[in-house]
């Protein structure tokens, strides 16, 4: 039962969301912005998102974190879905760009909960372990979000407020939406996180051939965003204080 | 003398924690359990709890009765969980020649136990995680840590994955011995 065992792995966090049905179950909030990819025009195969070499791909402009924030939540959400020998993780999906653009709209009720938490992890890691988190050794970055999932860091008066597990787990529940989710909200960049789950992508349609494809886990990835057919409406989710969940275009 | 220990209730509880067990299986041999780290009565080092790094604390035990073939540690706490106690760290699997273990046993699954613990095998605390996790107790209430070992007279063959409950059960008939370390953690 080793496989039982539960660490902040890849493979933890993938059991947590339902392993091949996480991408269904995520709900993509609607923050439709510029940075949102363009769907592509056609299918693409490409498993991996490739870099012509030599160029580096261009830094992640925040509009709501801070850039002491986002590299925190970026370190945090490195953790959670690190690049391995599965292929990228969630930085390289834009989980970070997908929860930052989702802070100014769908979100916005949780940005002084990211402001806050976000300031009371870096104190707790600065308490309990005697360095900012990114300069933490792995164990000790390892050991610190535990205890921030599992309610530990709460009332070691480094200001989070209520307890730290909830922190924990709306970051955790938005990375799952960023690196998940269609990527017409921003996130889920070059379909890496549909890729790592093998979710070969919406089909509104499908034939006994795509069926077979399908059963005999042969099925190729459409790299198509939900929107990108007609069935489908961009709304826009808006949480507003007063009213709730409201839907337009 | 720590402050805890000169409340009556607290005394009353620590007592009688203590001496439950002991009456539930008086013919077991009392194995003396220490550490280089905590003391029974006296309050934790912050690094074992999430004051400080988290790390698994030093034990080390003597005394085992002949025939122990092998030894397990349970840390729980009475004051805590619904219904008590709330497990902070079971490692069962123990080779019956250990005499104690390490600080900082592995929190992560690709880290392997140490030569002399092989074998070992870390069960589910009470957040349903295979590793030690410290106490973090309310502000303002001292909370009493059992560190019990347990000496058995046979290698059980467990599986990882067991609980509390589980190793108990699994026990049952075959503790030749037992013993355990009680500091106190309080946060201010």
């Amino acid at each position: 039962m080793t496989d039982e065992r539960r660490t902040l792995s890849r493979r933890a966090l993938l059991r947590g969301a339902g392993a091949a049905g996480a991408a269904a179950a995520v709900t993509a909030v609607g923050v439709p912005t510029a940075a949102a990819p363009p769907a592509p025009e056609a299918p693409r195969r490409r498993l991996a998102p490739e870099q012509p070499s030599g160029i580096a791909p261009a830094p992640a402009i925040y509009e709501q974190l801070t850039a002491d924030e986002a590299e925190l939540l970026e370190a945090i959400a490195d953790h959670l879905i690190p690049e391995d020998e599965l292929g990228p993780g969630a930085v390289a999906a834009g989980a970070v760009v997908y929860i930052d653009r989702a802070l100014s709209g769908a979100l916005s009720d949780s940005r002084n909960a990211y402001r806050g938490g976000l300031a009371a992890f870096d104190r707790y890691c600065r308490a309990s372990r005697g360095a900012p988190f990114r300069e933490l050794s792995h164990l000790d970055q390892v050991s610190a979000l535990i205890d921030v999932e599992t309610g530990g860091a709460t009332g070691a008066k480094t200001g989070f407020s209520g307890s730290s597990a909830s922190f924990f787990g709306m970051v955790r529940n938005h990375v799952l939406q960023g690196t998940f989710g269609d990527p017409y909200y921003g996130g889920n960049r070059d379909y890496i996180g549909w890729d790592l789950l093998r979710y070969p992508g919406v089909r509104t349609a499908v034939s006994p051939a795509l069926q077979e494809a399908l059963e005999a886990g042969a099925l190729e990835p459409n790299h198509r965003s939900a929107y990108d057919s007609p069935n489908f409406e961009k709304a826009v989710v808006d949480q507003r204080r007063e009213g709730g969940t409201h839907y337009g275009d | 003398m720590n402050t805890l220990l000169r409340r009556p209730t607290s005394w009353a509880l620590f007592l009688g924690l203590l001496a439950t067990p002991v009456l539930a299986q008086p013919q077991t041999h009392e194995i003396i359990v220490e550490s280089p780290a905590m003391t029974t009565g006296k309050t934790m080092p912050s690094v074992y709890t999430p004051d400080g790094r988290n790390l698994s604390p030093p034990i080390t035990w003597r005394n085992l009765p002949a025939g122990t073939r092998e030894i397990a540690v349970v840390c729980s706490d009475f004051g805590a969980g619904n219904p008590p106690p709330w497990v902070h760290w079971i490692i069962y699997s123990i080779p019956g020649s250990a005499t104690g273990l390490p600080e900082g046993l592995p929190i992560m699954e690709e880290t392997p136990m140490p030569a002399a613990l092989e074998g070992a095998i870390q069960g589910l605390n009470g957040w349903r995680r295979p590793y030690y996790r410290g106490p973090a107790p309310p502000a303002g209430t001292p909370h009493l840590y059992h560190f019990k070992v347990y000496a058995l007279d046979t290698e059980l063959g467990l599986q990882p994955g067991l609980d509390r409950e589980d190793l108990l059960r699994a026990m049952e008939g075959h503790i030749i011995g037992q013993g355990e370390l009680v500091p106190v953690y309080e946060r201010f």
